[in-house]
Order: C-alpha cells, then sequence, then structure tokens
C-alpha cells in the first residue's frame, strides 16, 4: 500500500469510522472540517512515528505538514529522503 | 458593570491592543467601534432582555458581538461551536433567541440556520454575500455614539451558559451583570490582573472558564492572544515566547497535553507571571514537571462552577506546598459550607456536598424551575460536587455526587450518548461511563450488551455517534459485555463497569 492509502485507511478507520473513500478528500483539512481534535491528531503522530519509524519534531508539528492526507504524504516522502 | 469598564478602558489606552488573534493585532479603539456599530444594529431588531446567540469561535468579532449586545440591552448566550446543527437548532429555540451572531465562512452551518426563523448576522470578510435574512457585520454603517447605550440594572440578566444537564437536558444558567461583575473583580484581585497583563487564551469562551479569562483582562484593560486550537500546541509555545505572555490558563488535559507533546524548556518563557488551572483536579505530580520547567511561575489552581458565574475558589500559590490537594479558599464575595444529605451544616474534617453562596452565584437555570429548585435550596447552590473543609477553610474535593464525565474542557451527560448508542441495531442495552486517562483526566467508554455475531457492529456504533454526536463526545473505547453488575432494584452499577 502506496503512504497515501495507510493514511486514508487510518483516518476512515479511527476517526470517521467508514469504508467509503468519498467521506475523505485529500485536501480536506483535519481541524476545518473537524475530523481530528488535538488527542486525534496526537494519535496520529504517534502512528506516523511508529509506522514509518521517524520522529516528528516540536518545529515540525504545523498545519503545513499534518493537516490533510496531500500534507502528510509530501511531509513523510521529505522525512524518509532526509533521513 | 463590565460593558462600562471595557469602555473605560478603551477611552483611556485606545491604541493599546486588545486581541492578538490569527495574526492580526486588534486594538481597544477597534473593538470599541465595532462595538458601537454592531449594538446600533443590534438596537434595531432586539428589545431589552431578548436573547442572542453568538456562534463564534474565540476572536475579536466574539467580544465586540459580546459588549454590543449587552450595550443594546440583550442577553448574551454563548454556544459550543462543536456541537451538531441538530444540537444548536435546538438550543436556539431552547433560549428563543432573537438573532444568531455567525461566522459567515461557515456555510453549512448558515444553511442549517437559514430554514430556523431566526435574524443572522454574520463575521467575517466584506466579501460574503448574505442570504435572505442575513446580514454582514463588515456591511454596517451604523454612525458609532455612545449616547443611546443601554442603562439597565446590575440584576439584570445578563447571560445564558449552557451546560450539559445530568439527564441530557439543557440547562441554561442564567447570570445576572452583578453576578459576572463580582466574579470577575474577584478574580481580578487574587490573581492581580492588571492592564499591563497579556495572556494566552485557549480556552472556548462559549465556557464558563473561558468567559471568565476574557471578561477579566478586556475589562481592565489587558491583552488577550487566542488560539482556538491546541492542535499544534509548540505552535502555542512558540506563540507565548514571540509574545512575552505573562499569564496562561488552562484545564488539566491542558497541561497534560503540552508536557506530553513539547519541550517547555526548548521555549523561553522568562515573562510569564502565572499560570491558572481550573476544570477539575489535577495531577500533582504533574503541577511539578511544569512548575519544574518554569520554577519562577505562580501556579494558581482554582475551582469553579458555571453556576457560581466561574470561580469559587483559588489556592493562593504560597500555600500549595502545605495544603496538598486542595482548591483552596472561597474567592472575594462567596461563602462555603458542606452540607449533608439532609441539608444540615457539617464541621470541618467532614465529607459532604460542597455548597456555596454569594455574589456570583445563578438567579437559576432558564425556564426550568424544577432543576433550578434542585441546586437552589435555602439560598444555598448545592454543587454536586463532594468533599469537605479543613480547619482553616480550605476546600479539599473528593468527587461527585452527580453522574457526568469530564472530559478534556468538555463536560459530558452520558445519558445522550447511552441515547445514541442505543439507538443503533443490535444494540440491545447500554451503559456510558468515563474512565481515568492520562491526558483528558476522563475518557468516555460504552459498555454494550448485544446480539451475538455482529462483528460490525462497533463501527456502526462509531459511526452512528459521529453523525449524531460531536466530535468530543465520541466514546474512545466499547467494551462489549454479556450482562451489567446491578443492584437489587436493577439499577446498573456504574462504578463496577470502571
Amino acid at each position: 500500500m502506496s503512504t497515501e492509502q495507510i493514511l486514508r485507511a487510518y483516518i476512515l478507520e479511527n476517526y470517521l469510522f467508514s469504508d467509503d473513500p468519498a467521506d475523505l478528500n485529500n485536501d480536506d483539512s483535519f481541524l476545518e472540517q473537524e475530523i481530528l481534535d488535538s488527542t486525534g491528531m496526537m494519535e496520529l503522530i504517534f502512528f506516523i512515528e511508529e509506522h514509518y519509524a521517524i520522529a516528528v519534531d516540536d518545529e515540525e508539528m504545523v498545519p503545513e505538514n499534518l493537516d490533510s492526507i496531500d500534507k502528510l504524504v509530501r511531509y513523510i516522502a521529505g522525512k524518509k529522503n532526509a533521513a | 458593570m463590565l460593558l462600562e469598564d471595557f469602555l473605560t478602558s478603551a477611552g483611556r489606552h485606545p491604541d493599546k491592543t486588545a486581541v492578538i488573534c490569527d495574526g492580526s493585532q486588534h486594538s481597544y479603539a477597534r473593538l470599541r467601534q465595532q462595538l458601537l456599530r454592531t449594538a446600533a444594529w443590534f438596537r434595531q431588531r432586539i428589545d431589552p432582555g431578548d436573547r442572542v446567540a453568538l456562534l463564534l469561535d474565540n476572536s475579536a468579532d466574539y467580544i465586540t458581538s459580546y459588549y454590543a449586545v449587552w450595550a443594546a440591552g440583550g442577553v448574551v448566550v454563548g454556544l459550543n461551536t462543536a456541537l451538531k446543527d441538530e444540537d444548536i437548532l435546538a438550543l436556539l429555540q431552547h433560549c428563543d433567541a432573537a438573532v444568531v451572531v455567525v461566522d459567515g465562512g461557515k456555510n453549512k452551518r448558515r444553511s442549517a440556520l437559514a430554514d430556523a426563523d431566526i435574524a443572522v448576522l454574520l463575521t467575517g470578510s466584506t466579501q460574503l454575500s448574505p442570504g435572505p435574512g442575513e446580514t454582514s457585520l463588515a456591511g454596517l454603517e451604523a454612525p458609532p455614539s455612545t449616547q443611546a447605550l443601554y442603562q439597565g440594572d446590575p440584576e439584570d440578566l445578563a447571560s445564558i451558559i449552557y451546560t450539559s444537564g445530568t439527564t441530557g437536558e439543557p440547562k441554561g444558567v442564567m447570570l445576572s451583570h452583578d453576578n459576572l461583575a463580582q466574579n470577575v473583580k474577584a478574580i481580578q484581585r487574587y490573581l492581580e490582573i492588571n492592564g499591563d497583563d497579556r495572556v494566552m487564551c485557549v480556552l472556548p469562551f462559549y465556557y464558563s472558564y473561558g468567559n471568565s479569562v476574557l471578561h477579566t483582562h478586556i475589562s481592565c484593560g489587558a491583552c488577550l492572544v487566542l488560539e482556538n486550537s491546541l492542535m499544534y500546541p509548540h505552535r502555542v509555545l512558540k506563540q507565548m515566547q514571540e509574545l512575552k505572555v505573562t499569564g496562561f490558563y488552562g484545564v488539566p488535559s491542558t497541561y497534560y497535553l503540552l508536557l506530553a507533546r513539547t519541550r517547555l524548556d526548548s521555549v523561553d518563557l522568562s515573562g510569564l507571571r502565572y499560570c491558572a488551572q481550573a476544570g477539575g483536579p489535577m495531577n500533582g505530580a504533574k503541577i511539578e514537571q511544569w512548575l519544574a520547567c518554569l520554577p519562577a511561575t505562580a501556579f494558581v489552581v482554582m475551582y469553579g462552577q458555571t453556576e457560581a458565574s466561574a470561580r469559587l475558589t483559588w489556592l493562593p500559590p504560597a500555600r500549595r506546598e502545605d495544603k496538598p490537594g486542595s482548591v483552596g479558599i472561597a474567592i472575594d464575595g462567596m461563602e462555603l459550607c458542606i452540607m449533608d444529605a439532609r441539608g444540615h451544616r457539617l464541621p470541618p474534617g467532614n465529607q459532604g456536598e460542597v455548597c456555596v453562596r454569594g455574589t456570583s452565584t445563578m438567579s437559576g437555570y432558564w425556564r426550568d424551575e424544577t432543576a433550578t429548585a434542585t441546586v437552589l435550596r435555602d439560598g444555598w447552590l448545592h454543587t454536586g460536587d463532594l468533599g469537605y473543609l479543613d480547619e482553616e477553610d480550605f476546600l479539599f474535593l473528593v468527587g461527585r455526587s452527580r453522574e457526568m464525565i469530564k472530559t478534556g474542557a468538555h463536560r459530558v451527560s452520558p445519558r445522550e450518548i447511552e441515547e445514541t448508542v442505543a439507538e443503533v441495531e443490535g444494540v440491545v442495552d447500554v451503559a456510558v461511563i468515563g474512565v481515568d486517562d492520562d491526558i483528558l483526566g476522563q475518557v468516555i467508554k460504552a459498555c454494550v450488551i448485544a446480539d451475538p455475531g455482529d462483528a460490525t457492529l462497533e463501527k456502526a456504533i462509531l459511526r452512528r455517534c459521529r453523525q449524531r454526536l460531536a466530535t468530543y463526545k465520541i466514546p474512545k473505547i466499547i467494551e462489549f459485555l454479556g450482562e451489567f453488575p446491578r443492584t437489587a432494584s436493577g439499577k446498573i452499577q456504574k462504578h463496577r463497569l470502571k
């Protein structure tokens, strides 16, 4: 599975409780669409740290990196390339 | 009262920054101007005593709309923006609101309100296209004037703040101008809040705690830095550093989240004069952990209730070490006592229900005499909290006599969630409880008895909850059980489900 597919499945399963891919667009803002709250974001960070064996630094915890599927995919690709 | 205090501050220091939000700074003069324009519009649409609902995140618009309602003689009803549309419509109907103020950028919310028979005032961009029944705040051109400000009585109803009742029915706490003003003055005294303060507020204004943070600072010419989400906690700390914030307010989960997901020692918060905590008991070890990073900052433990305007007690930081676990002494204007089940006052050291009376006590619940009579008896507000006073009148809380879940900054009625879960096909019975959590204080757990053989039931329950309930009310844990422990009379023993 691609990073996009893994992340979509995780959000749909754990926060939207849905099997319907149409319930989540890749550019949906997790904050604006109220998909995640502050603890949901913490859980998401734990998930990507564990699944991709990366460390999300404090400075990287910003909406530009984490607020949608598209942004997460770009952020994780950048972290893997930098490793 | 508080409106006059705000206008006095604005008159004395027009160029001072009152609010910093989303990268914009708003001076007191700008807030005052906006307040007067908005008030002029309200005066054409409401009569004194009419309710005006605010359905806005924390913002300068929230503050100016709030005081504008008062300037027109109205009653402010701050509504929880996280609620679903059906809940919002029910509350608007419950308080019989004449006007609702909404963020113009929230199109879905605007559509939901279009069917309600209510005037809508939109905040936000000047580019908005108001629909039928809508007016854009940005388009108002009423001439600013202080001449026609409504002159009311301190005992007039100023605000209704909704709390979840234990039955799931909304309870609107009625607070007068005097209730709020007296509470604000007491808080300003013990926290020594003054016009030089600049505080970070991450608490929503629609709850009592956030509402008191708003008034305690804006009424004395201080500056509020607003952040509507803790999703990016490091960003909050960076802002506090850059803006040299002097005060910070949170519930226990605010502090737990910051401790878990940020490095406090990576930011310079040397300007931080105090951190204040209310909203339920905070783990003493976590307070020490927080103070180890910020040794020069005073940590003020507080206790309050919406029914008492906000604050009831505070623990002077100097007494924190010799009174561990205490929520402190009564604030100015309030008196505490402990009562037994028959309403008799108990001596120090004896456990009972915490009761209070004084200048900040509500007059009752909006149009609910039965609920009012349950908590306001013989001049005392019965808080539903259990505790005891020591020989020096320091209060120690030991639990709650009413069944509510405290998760993060929210209070949630188990009944509402039980009703939603029970609607799902395959659910035979359900009991919802709060279980301890390191970050949120409590998380919601649904214990379910179900028809056998449905492997998809858990997801169906969660999906229904997401459709029907605000995000913070969705259970974090679902446990399927064969039966519930019950008393001889058949009542579920919820304490045994934890």
